[in-house]
């Protein structure tokens, strides 16, 4: 039995291009969305960020004063999914950018539009 | 040819085995020293860097110390006479004098040791404050000690690179007076003086502070604004013929350079190298919600200079800032 286990337990599990496990979970959804300003700190007004996974679209309020052209967007997603293109660079965000959120298995693509609006 | 091959080895090793492992017999020096470099900055024009020249004998008395750099240093360079112990009792640092006449003349710096029972083993600090010849050069301290025994010691340091930085410490902002600051002169100007002596085309970036700004009244504070920027110096009356230059000021809020910040306590050095290599993609041409220990890097509108503006402490009610720079030429 423990021989089975073991022989089972070193199946090649799939990866893809990045090196990212592919699993089963055909979820495929964002959670959580920020952006961040050259002092590595959150340029978003609190509570104001509206992810809707339906419509696929993600509406947020800068702060006043923040330089839009220059923010650092990150996000959350499902379990294994994945981000397309790659976040956590400098971003020009005076017009809406897109993002593919990508299931875990890979099947799945979703793509969202984020539009941020600053203070004024 | 296997056999041959084993005896040897096996005789080689039974060799090391008895050799290798043998000591001599060294009698230790009587007069010994030792060096060791306290401050972990970079060396900038206006700072200094201390080292702790440590000498022992048991032999005799120690008699004199020397230090020799490759480069004079400027005004304060030499021997301090005092050593430091820690009172055990309050852990606070005592000095303890241990030298005299302490001496620079050109690039040799020297002093006496006290002659007094104590003074068997004592560590001397030595201070070398570059000088503005030194900027960018390579500079090394040869340190010697002799003991009335007639024995003489020395310890070569490592070669250390002059920062080609220029550092202004303290500079004071005040909203609405002195409130125009100038990176190719390291100064800051009222409008008066902006306008008096010709400085139109000079000026970097615009200190204001408003509380809050906005339709909403956001929140704003203590900011930095390049003449460039019209939102936000819309209500200033800015000096005749203020050339509208856009500076290049991104904020940062971790970076808290020990030297600007003039205390000890922090281990984050702005050096050469981050001046020559921060880039300013789609910077803003302001910076604002300054609060004490944050600041911007900055880039003239000419491409001359980059700089750290390291904000040391703000005042609502004065609407003041005071602000240390650390300045690189580029071109």
């Amino acid at each position: 039995m423990l021989a089975l286990v073991g022989l089972l337990s070193c199946g090649k599990e799939p990866i893809d291009e990045s090196g990212l496990l592919i699993t089963g979970r055909n979820q495929c959804f964002m959670t959580f969305f920020d952006l961040l300003g050259s002092d590595h700190r959150t340029v978003l007004v609190s509570g104001q960020t509206v992810i809707d996974t339906t419509a696929l679209t993600v509406t947020a309020v800068a702060k006043f004063g923040t330089n839009i052209q220059r923010v650092k967007p990150y996000c959350s997603v499902v379990t294994d999914a994945i981000v397309e293109p790659t976040m956590g660079i400098w971003t020009d965000y005076t017009q809406p950018q897109k993002y593919t959120v990508v299931s875990g298995n890979r099947q799945v693509r979703k793509t969202y539009t984020v539009t941020v609006t600053v203070q004024k | 040819m296997k056999t041959i091959t084993y005896s040897v080895l096996s005789v080689l090793g039974i060799w090391m085995l008895t050799t290798g492992c043998q000591t001599k017999d060294v009698t230790p020096d009587s007069l010994r020293n030792d060096l060791l470099k306290k401050t972990t900055g970079p060396a900038v024009v206006g700072d200094r860097i201390e080292f702790a020249y440590a000498l022992g004998t048991t032999e005799g008395d120690l008699q004199n110390v020397k230090a020799e750099a490759t480069i004079a240093g400027a005004t304060g360079t030499g021997f301090s006479g005092y050593s430091w112990y820690t009172n055990r009792n309050t852990g606070v640092d005592q000095p303890v004098q241990t030298a005299t006449d302490t001496v620079t003349n050109g690039t040799v710096s020297s002093a006496k040791i006290i002659d007094v029972a104590t003074n068997k083993a004592v560590t001397l600090r030595y201070y070398y404050y570059p000088g503005e010849d030194a900027k960018g050069k390579d500079v090394s301290f040869r340190f010697s000690g002799t003991s009335s025994s007639g024995k003489e010691v020395s310890y070569q340091s490592p070669t250390y690179r002059i920062s080609r930085m220029d550092m202004k410490r303290s500079l004071a902002l005040v909203d609405g007076a002195k409130a125009y600051v100038s990176i190719a002169d390291m100064a800051v100007y009222t409008k008066a003086e902006v306008e008096q002596n010709n400085l139109a085309s000079k000026i970097d970036f615009v200190y204001i502070y408003r509380a809050t700004l906005g339709t909403g009244n956001y929140a704003f504070g203590h900011a930095i604004v390049a003449p460039s920027n019209v939102d936000y110096l819309k209500d200033v009356t800015l000096p005749t013929g203020l050339a509208k230059t856009r500076t290049a000021i991104d904020k940062r809020v971790d970076v808290k350079d020990a030297q600007l910040r003039g205390t000890t306590g922090f281990d984050v050095y702005i050096d050469d190298l981050d001046l020559q290599q921060t880039t300013f993609p789609n910077a803003a041409d302001y910076a604002y919600g300054f609060a004490a220990d944050q600041g911007a890097f900055v880039k003239t509108a000419d491409g001359a200079y980059a700089a750290y503006v390291y904000v040391n402490s703000v005042n609502n009610g004065s609407k003041s800032m005071t602000i240390s720079i650390k300045r690189l030429k580029l071109n």
